[in-house]
């Protein structure tokens, strides 16, 4: 229980230092964000009393202190480009980001240990080859071709699938999930082989077999259990380059996700927005590992007792 | 363990539906156009608009243009050419000094809230806009008075006089003859003064922003769509399109994958390649081309402090190296117009008589070498808004290999756009490629914003310099004989164009769409905008 | 047993144990000469316009692979491109190894505050979406490619530094290391003699293994327009750029994918392959 709440702690400090040097990187910037969001048009007296009015002629220090004491209020500050409040953006747009991230994990998983246990059981046989090859193929490929392809091959050629996923419900998911899931099942498969060809190697699988049990049951009650560990842990991990993989998605696939939104921070210069949109996926990767971590440490039995 | 491989399973089930749960009832964009609500107009925006709110924005004119009116509209008629019609003006008149404008309102307009329209928020319109410290105040500071009423010694705009409930009057501060022209444009939106004083969140909800025109705001996802819908209130006729989506889909070529697969009724053709569009568009779906002109112009301005720019040898130079005719065939296939000056063909004045300096690349570089520069030593940079369009890029490119081929050596830079923005604002550019739409049909829109004061020819045509000049251009709105007007301008425009070779005309385009099969015909905007007006759409 | 002998039969048991990697070896070598080669090889510049009346032209003796948007020959563009990807996938990686080999070794060797500064700020960095902080760097330095160089070292040396720490932890305890510091070797001499070499094969593999992704990292970005920017030759850029012609002139954007795709795949397999033979543990982690 108390290395949980050590972990809590540990949290809550990189969470600040997150914070913390999102908003040092961003101060360092050119450009004036307000000509952006009043347009070419606007006049130069109409720019500066905007200016004034969101605190930017304040000092570094005073802009921190009401940026931070915002965020512990909820409030992230207003965007530039949009024009509205940050937090509503990121309530708007995280959802769809959370569906595709969702969406992807499962085809990974799906993909990655059905493959994984096909080429551990098979090792060094042909399927084993083929899926390890394909598998390092999947982590190869850049996220933005596998989802250019699909979209030609899918959407436009065959006509399968919507082009862009903005509004098109559930069926809109599919492809962009697989695309953002591709990488991911790669390197859950290669794990999924390479720790269940060592699981198989136990004695205590051999006993099993001797014992007469099939071998599908072998894999499935004694030795994936010892497998899955390991996978879990990896799960949390792929939480990060999910929400990487999901920008470049988002952008193909136009869906209104928190990755689009940081891309188009980006290009508005819209500070409180990239600022929002970084400091939410960063918070949401830290709490995905807090979250792993203590179902592992309950999980994991060995783990239980060394705490 | 079970339990663990149990707890896994739910876990993931639980996932699924959260995941396929979520957008099922929202229905299908790809349904074939069969399936498509009958009346619904659906299109798609690279960027979604920050405000509905005029006062606040010069650009995101999409919604005000089509749930407000002005009190005048430009008409495009069938033979391209342009009238200026009243809307919820009816009538009006001129005093003969052309500083008294006198406006009879329509009768009966009501607003989609059902507060009918006075002439006091015709009054409360152009106070706003001077007092609400918005962005669009050039046009109401033109009345008599407005510059007080700005800086708070006047409580009232003194030049504007209601007579009663539909009867006005408008006193200028000087003569303008393009104050009619002014008025078309979306900036020039009628609000409603009752329900201002109610509202809370004008241009930002929904619910809030009311307005006369055909249709009425709904739904407004930020980032992700915005819905009109038919005002049932409205006084005109009844529209064909009883609802529009606008989708931000902020990737052109998935604007157009969409609309090969059926997703849009309307695609706008100007952020796509003409190569595309001449390949696809004018193949496979030639007969569902429409062409808007656009009523503005691609330009090439040189800052005249540069070191070599300054020199008129120079500029004139560039303008003889700059081989339009190419860029008008490779970039645009076509579907431009050569533009020799700087007011644009459409646009009242426009003189086709102006000629450009001949193209020659040996010309060119003896004008260099005359002027003692040697091969290679004149050189500047070229700031790219990174934003711009892959048309305009395209013509950075191959304007910066034909300079080169005379001899003058050009780096393009590309900037995001506030920094480019930035940039030319601090007059330090050396030298751009942009765009200009006119927001009205008058000369003075585009000669008074380049060339009528040194703040304006700092920034638009970085550091103009001569003085008198500038004067004329700012004199010029003031002549009431338009005859006369109109030969001032072009008299300016010639010696800017040809003798101090201040500016490089470049091009005009054609402003494309593709209308999809449930569309019958569409016109649109008069100005060339990416905007239009949803009634001017007829659905099949 | 010498480094050089060390080195050797490294090689020997890799061109023994897994001909993939050597393959792999000798495509990456393959697209080193291309790279270094590419201005003997092409008759054109890599933002030359070539013809601008013929641009998004098809295939031809001219132009092996066409010509782009601009009418700039794709092939030129491909060359001077894996100069780019290259450069990314080594630059940073290299200032990213020697930074977090650094940094990791004086953590685990001298513990203490030291240690909890660095692992904190590792954890912190660690902490972001790669791709997310990488944007953010991005968005400060401006555009250029030594920014990206910068940006992907940042992203880079925390794990780095991780798995360096753990090792030194271990390495600590080691005998000689003990017996070193009985003799009263000094604690920096003792990092740079008597821990960094051992913490070589390990790095090696990292090495390997991080430059596809610092590649894979770079075509993101420029990708989504946030890398190199134009009329430099990038693939990613060119992705991003031919994504527009993918149905009327699919070779723009499909060529540098899967020029991308292979050279990922030769790191990959040669980066596996080192693995195996090196560092058999480190596959777990």
């Amino acid at each position: 229980m108390s290395n949980i709440i050590r972990r809590i702690g540990q949290t809550v400090v990189i969470l600040l230092g997150v914070a913390l040097l999102i908003f040092i990187m961003l101060r360092i910037i050119p450009g004036n964000a307000i000509v952006t969001m009043m347009g070419e048009h606007a006049n130069a007296e109409a720019i500066e009393r905007m200016t004034a009015e969101l605190g930017l002629d304040q000092p570094f220090y005073v802009q921190f202190w009401r940026y931070i004491t915002g965020v512990f209020s909820g409030d992230l500050g207003t965007s530039y480009s949009l024009n509205r409040p940050v937090g509503e953006l990121i309530a708007t747009s995280f959802p769809n980001t959370a569906r595709l991230a969702i969406a992807a994990a499962l085809f990974a998983w799906v993909l990655g240990i059905v493959c994984g246990i096909i080429a551990a059981v098979r090792k060094n046989g042909i399927l084993d080859h083929l899926f390890m090859g394909v598998s390092l193929l999947g982590v190869s490929v850049p996220v933005f071709m596998v989802a250019m392809v699909l979209q030609y091959l899918l959407a436009y050629k065959l006509d399968l699938f919507p082009i862009s996923s903005g509004n098109a419900g559930a069926i809109g998911y599919v492809l962009p999930a697989i695309a953002l899931g591709w990488n991911s099942a790669g390197s859950i498969a290669r794990l999924t082989r390479s720790t269940l060809a060592e699981v198989l190697q136990e004695d205590y699988i051999d006993t099993a077999r001797a014992k007469g049990l099939r071998r599908l049951p072998v894999i499935t009650r004694h030795a994936l259990r010892n497998a899955v560990l390991p996978v879990i842990t990896m799960m949390a991990v792929q939480l990060s380059s999910l929400l990487s993989g999901a920008v470049i998605c988002e952008t193909v696939f136009s869906i209104n996700g928190i990755g689009r939104l940081a891309v188009q921070a980006i290009e508005g210069r819209d500070i409180p927005l990239l600022q929002g949109t970084i400091l939410f996926s960063t918070a949401l990767v830290i709490l995905g590992n807090l979250v792993a971590d203590c179902l592992y440490s309950l999980l994991d039995p060995r783990i239980r007792k060394e705490v | 363990m079970k339990k663990l491989m149990a707890l896994l399973l739910a876990l993931m089930m639980t996932l699924s539906l959260v995941a396929c749960g979520g957008g099922e009832s929202e229905g299908s964009a790809d349904a074939p156009a069969s399936n498509v609500e009958a009346g619904l107009l659906r299109v798609a925006a690279l960027y979604d608009i920050t405000t509905m709110d005029v006062a606040q924005t010069t650009d995101n004119y999409m919604v005000p243009m089509n749930i407000f009116d002005r009190l005048f509209e430009v008409e495009v008629q069938k033979d391209g050419s342009t009238e200026i019609v009243g809307s919820l003006c009816e009538s009006y008149s001129v005093s003969d000094d052309g500083l008294t404008y006198t406006f009879k309102l329509r009768d009966g307009v009501v607003f989609s809230n059902g507060s009918g329209l006075e002439a006091s928020d015709v009054q409360y319109t152009f106070e706003r806009l001077l007092t609400a410290g918005g962005v669009n105040d050039d046009i109401p500071l033109e009345v008599l008075g407005a510059e007080e009423l700005k800086s708070g010694a006047a409580d009232t705009l003194a030049g504007f006089k209601v007579t009663s409930d539909v009867d006005f009057s408008i006193t200028l501060a000087a003569p303008n003859a393009g104050f009619i022209a002014e008025l078309t444009g979306p900036a020039m939106s009628i609000v409603d003064r009752e329900t201002m004083a109610e509202v809370q969140n004008f241009g930002i909800a929904c619910e809030d922003t009311i307005g006369t025109g055909p249709y009425k705001i709904t739904e407004w996802v930020v980032n992700d769509h915005y819905t009109l819908e038919y005002n049932d209130k409205y006084w005109g006729e009844a529209p064909s399109v009883k609802k529009m989506v606008v989708s931000i889909i902020p990737d052109a070529s998935t604007q157009n994958l969409m609309y090969q697969n059926g997703e849009l009724d309307i695609l706008d053709l100007e952020y796509l390649d003409s190569a595309i569009v001449e390949s696809t568009y004018k193949t496979a779906y030639a007969d569902r081309i429409i062409s808007g002109s656009r009523v503005g112009l691609t330009y090439l301005a040189m800052n005249a402090n540069h070191e070599y720019l300054s020199d008129v040898k120079v500029r004139k130079a560039v303008q003889m190296a700059v081989d339009v005719d190419t860029i008008v065939a490779s970039v645009y296939a076509g579907d431009a117009i050569v533009e020799n000056g700087i007011i644009p063909t459409g646009v009242w004045g426009h003189n086709d008589q102006l000629q450009r300096p001949a193209y020659s690349v040996e010309n060119a570089k003896k004008l260099l070498a005359d002027a003692g520069y040697a091969e290679g030593e004149v050189k500047f940079e070229l700031a790219m808004d990174s934003s711009s369009s892959s048309n305009t890029q395209l013509v950075y490119q191959l304007i910066q290999q034909q300079l080169k081929d005379a001899g003058i050596l050009v780096e393009i830079k590309p900037y995001d756009e506030s920094s480019w923005l930035d940039l030319r604002k601090s007059g330090e550019m050396d030298a751009f490629i942009a765009n200009w739409t006119m927001d009205y049909n008058d000369p003075a829109n585009i000669m008074y914003t380049f060339y009528g004061s040194a703040e304006k020819t700092k920034l638009r045509s970085l550091n103009y310099a001569d003085e008198e000049i500038m004067a004329r251009v700012a004199a010029a709105s003031g002549i009431t004989d338009d005859a006369e007007r109109m030969a001032e301008y072009q008299a300016l425009e010639k010696k800017i164009v040809e003798e101090d070779a201040a500016w490089v005309p470049l091009l005009g385009n054609m402003h494309l769409f593709a209308l999809g099969e449930r569309v019958e015909s569409f016109v649109p905007y008069w100005a060339g905008y990416s905007n239009f007006y949803a009634k001017d759409v007829q659905l099949g | 047993m010498t480094e050089q002998n060390t080195f050797r039969s490294v090689l020997c048991r890799l061109c023994r144990e897994n001909k993939l990697a050597v393959f792999s070896a000798g495509v990456i070598l393959l697209f080193v000469v291309l790279a270094i080669l590419a201005p003997v090889l092409t008759p054109y510049g890599y933002d030359e316009i070539v013809n601008a009346a013929n641009r998004l032209a098809p295939p031809s003796a001219e132009h092996w692979m066409g010509t782009d948007e601009v009418g700039r020959d794709v092939l030129t563009r491909m060359l001077y491109g894996s100069r780019i990807s290259l450069l990314v996938g080594i630059v940073p990686t290299v200032v990213s190894m020697l930074a977090g080999a650094v940094l990791g070794i004086l953590a685990g060797y001298l513990g203490g505050r030291v240690d909890s500064i660095i692992m904190r700020l590792a954890d912190i960095m660690l902490a972001f979406p790669s791709m997310l902080l990488a944007m953010v760097i991005m968005y400060t330095l401006g555009d250029g490619i030594i920014n990206i160089f910068l940006a992907l070292a940042l992203v880079n040396w925390a794990s780095v530094a991780r798995i360096v720490r753990a090792e030194t932890l271990k390495l600590r305890e080691a005998e000689y290391v003990e017996a070193a510091r009985s003799i009263g070797v000094g604690r920096f001499t003792i990092m740079r003699r008597h821990i960094l070499p051992n913490c070589i094969p390990s790095l090696i593999v990292l090495f390997t293994l991080n430059i596809p992704s610092a590649i894979l990292s770079e075509s993101s970005l420029s990708f989504l327009g946030l890398g190199i920017q134009k009329p430099m030759a990038s693939w990613g850029l060119m992705v991003n750029t031919g994504r527009q012609y993918l149905y009327t002139n699919p070779w723009l954007s499909l060529a540098p994918s899967v020029a991308i795709m292979l050279i990922v795949l030769a790191f990959n397999f040669l980066g596996d392959g080192l693995r195996d033979v090196l560092d058999p543990h480190l596959k777990k982690q």
